[in-house]
């Protein structure tokens, strides 16, 4: 199972874990934030983000975001989320992570399954 | 203790899934005379070769997008038919799992899956109507695809409509399908052997009567 390590980042700079496959969703398989450093609590999201096929409906799709999960990581804590707590948790595109804060004290680490 | 095991007496062979390198095909006599390349022709299948090819697509919930298999440059065509008369695709298709269904239809715009009774049609804008015919990814597993399509040069085209299910704000769909590339030889004067070990192709308008 690959994972990946980053720092909470703001939206706009969300950081990618599993870039998008065309032929596979990214199922999020456990999730680790380590804030014990952090400077305040954070609230981390797991962001799917892709661009839709043309359809009958909609002739240009745009890219588009969407949050898939989200949890407040109290400061001075480290939680660890296992395959139960994240089942459904599911990218159709690239799985992205951010925070409500930029801290560079708090981590986050995803391990995520192509399928 | 102890035990021989008796030996089987006898064993289930399964056979191949695709067309295979010697296999006979018969194109009965209901092709029209656009594709008399083919219409009532025995061929035997020289070489086979297969291509597998993954098409994918993200659709909102409640709107659907046409897969179109025949040649062209539309949006929607994948450009899968063969180019040469004496080519026969053999095509499997089988899906991934998700919260979508597929209708189909040959040529465009008439359904495989219409019954007899007025208005009893596949209908995407029905609730009920538009599960009729409808095909769900288990009825053709991607590693265990069950559907199977077979494709002739200049075939009307064969429309995949797919389709996402409320309940969900997008699907990601992928149709996983294998290619059997068939290059054909013909038969001039099959006999009456040939002509009962072929597997025989009927043209589509046998789906409707």
């Amino acid at each position: 199972m690959p994972s990946e390590v980053v720092a909470a980042v703001l939206e706009a700079d969300a950081a990618v874990i599993a870039a998008e496959r065309r032929n596979a969703v990214v199922l999020a398989k456990s999730i680790t934030i380590d804030n014990l450093n952090g400077g305040g609590n954070r609230v981390i999201q797991i962001q799917d983000v892709f661009t839709p096929s043309v359809t009958e409906g909609v002739a240009a799709p745009v890219e588009t975001e969407v949050d898939r999960w989200k949890y407040t990581a109290l400061a001075g804590d480290q939680i660890t989320l296992g395959e139960d707590e994240l089942k459904g948790v599911k990218c159709l595109g690239a799985m992205k992570v951010y925070s409500d804060v930029a801290d560079a004290s708090c981590f986050i680490s995803v391990g995520y399954e192509l399928e | 203790m102890l035990e021989l095991q008796s030996k089987p007496q006898f064993s289930v062979v399964v056979p191949p899934r695709t067309l295979q390198e010697g296999y006979l095909v018969h194109f009965s006599e209901d092709w029209p005379s656009t594709h008399n390349a083919v219409r009532a022709k025995t061929f035997r299948i020289d070489v086979t070769n297969q291509v597998p090819y993954d098409l994918s697509y993200i659709i909102p919930t409640g709107d659907y997008r046409d897969v179109d298999f025949s040649n062209g440059s539309g949006t929607f065509q994948e450009n899968i038919y063969p180019e040469n008369v004496n080519s026969l695709f053999e095509v499997l298709v089988g899906f991934k799992p998700g919260n979508f269904l597929s209708q189909w239809y040959i040529p465009a715009g008439k359904s495989i899956s219409q019954l007899e009774y007025a208005q009893m049609y596949p209908d995407l804008d029905d609730d009920e109507k538009k599960y009729l015919g409808a095909r769900q990814p288990k009825d053709s597993p991607y590693d265990d695809p069950r559907i199977k399509m077979y494709l002739v040069k200049d075939l009307s085209p064969l429309i995949m409509r797919l389709f996402t299910l409320e309940g969900v704000d997008y699907e990601k769909i992928v149709v996983g399908l294998t290619i059997n590339k068939c290059k054909m030889r013909e038969i001039e004067a099959p006999s009456q052997d040939d002509l009962l070990k072929a597997k025989v192709i009927r043209y589509y308008d046998y789906l409707r009567w």
